[in-house]
């Protein structure tokens, strides 16, 4: 069951002011307390910088639903994206692990939602999710290409997604965006 | 020999002719990139395309908004050339009225949906790459 907000807020403001005190004692213990306590602060802070990150591809995701809530939302048959494919498309994001670049994002056609890792022109790796557990993705990086498809459980990205992503993003530009 | 269309435009579409493709959404491009999404295909199977460059780019939206109507907002073109779509074993072939209006077809099909939606988007992605983006000022 989760913690309720209050104890762990409550559990923070602890941890922050064990980490920040400089008091007079010095025994191993309160020095271990104080090292365990910044270790604390910083996971929470981390947590923070890449929820946000996060919650920026979350709020676009949603951003885009609304923009094409309604089928020829293209003037043409665009299907409209669907709360399931809402639903799979936050799951994927949140599914991303840490350090990894998170992507631009882009509505289809046929109701899927688009994420994309542009690390150049000629070097993008585009995934789309749809309604089913099975994720369409496809690369290029200059005169190399290809396209899979892999199961996507909502929990973790498969890795052949993941090592795709991690191959077209890895390099100086990279570093900028990463999560 | 074969009729030109009432456009004026000859029927066939020449290989250095440049095409528009209407940026619908604005997750369909970034600062300076189109993006694949931007080509897939519709249900039928088929790209719609104005037969028409970046300039003169009032024209350019005047025929945007004679394809769309008055409803659906466009934020821009993706601008190639219809070799750049040949080059990828489509193929892109003349469809009026509206005028000016073409179509790219011959786009993969599977009977694993997915599998189509990925062989697509990989060609995709090779048409975005060689791509311009022209977007509406203002």
């Amino acid at each position: 069951m989760p913690e309720p907000v209050s104890t762990a807020v409550a559990g923070y403001t602890l941890a922050l002011y064990l980490s920040t005190r400089t008091g007079s004692a010095v025994s191993r213990e309160a020095a271990a307390l104080r090292d365990a306590a910044s270790a604390i602060v910083a996971s929470r802070e981390r947590s923070v910088a890449l929820f946000g990150a996060k919650r920026r591809v979350i709020d676009r995701i949603y951003e885009l639903a609304s923009e094409c809530d309604h089928d020829g939302w293209d003037g043409e048959e665009g299907l409209c994206i669907s709360p399931l494919v809402v639903d799979r498309a936050v799951s994927f994001v949140r599914a991303l692990p840490d350090g990894v670049w998170l992507p631009e994002t882009a509505p289809e056609p046929d109701g899927s939602i688009s994420f994309d890792w542009i690390a150049a022109r000629t070097r993008v790796f585009s995934l789309s999710v749809g309604p089913t557990n099975r994720l369409s993705f496809a690369w290029i990086d200059g005169t190399d290409r290809g396209h899979g498809v892999a199961r996507f459980d909502g929990h973790a990205v498969p890795a052949r997604v993941l090592s795709g992503i991690r191959e077209l993003t890895n390099g100086p530009a990279a570093a900028l965006r990463v999560a | 020999m074969a009729q030109p269309l009432p456009s004026g435009l000859p029927e066939t579409v020449a290989d250095e002719e440049e095409l528009a493709r209407l940026l619908r959404s604005s997750g369909h491009f970034s600062s300076t990139v189109v993006k694949a999404s931007a080509f897939i295909p519709a249900k039928d199977g088929k790209t719609s395309v104005i037969r028409h460059g970046a300039e003169p780019r009032e024209e350019l939206w005047t025929l945007a908004r004679l394809f769309l109507g008055p409803e659906i907002k466009f934020h821009g073109a993706a601008i190639c050339k219809a070799r750049s779509i040949r080059e990828q074993l489509l193929d892109v072939v003349a469809d009026e009225p509206p005028p000016r209006h073409g179509n790219i077809v011959n786009w993969p099909l599977n009977a694993d949906a997915e599998l189509q939606k990925a062989q697509q988007k990989e060609l995709a992605l090779a048409i975005a790459a060689v791509s311009r983006l022209v977007r509406i000022e203002g």
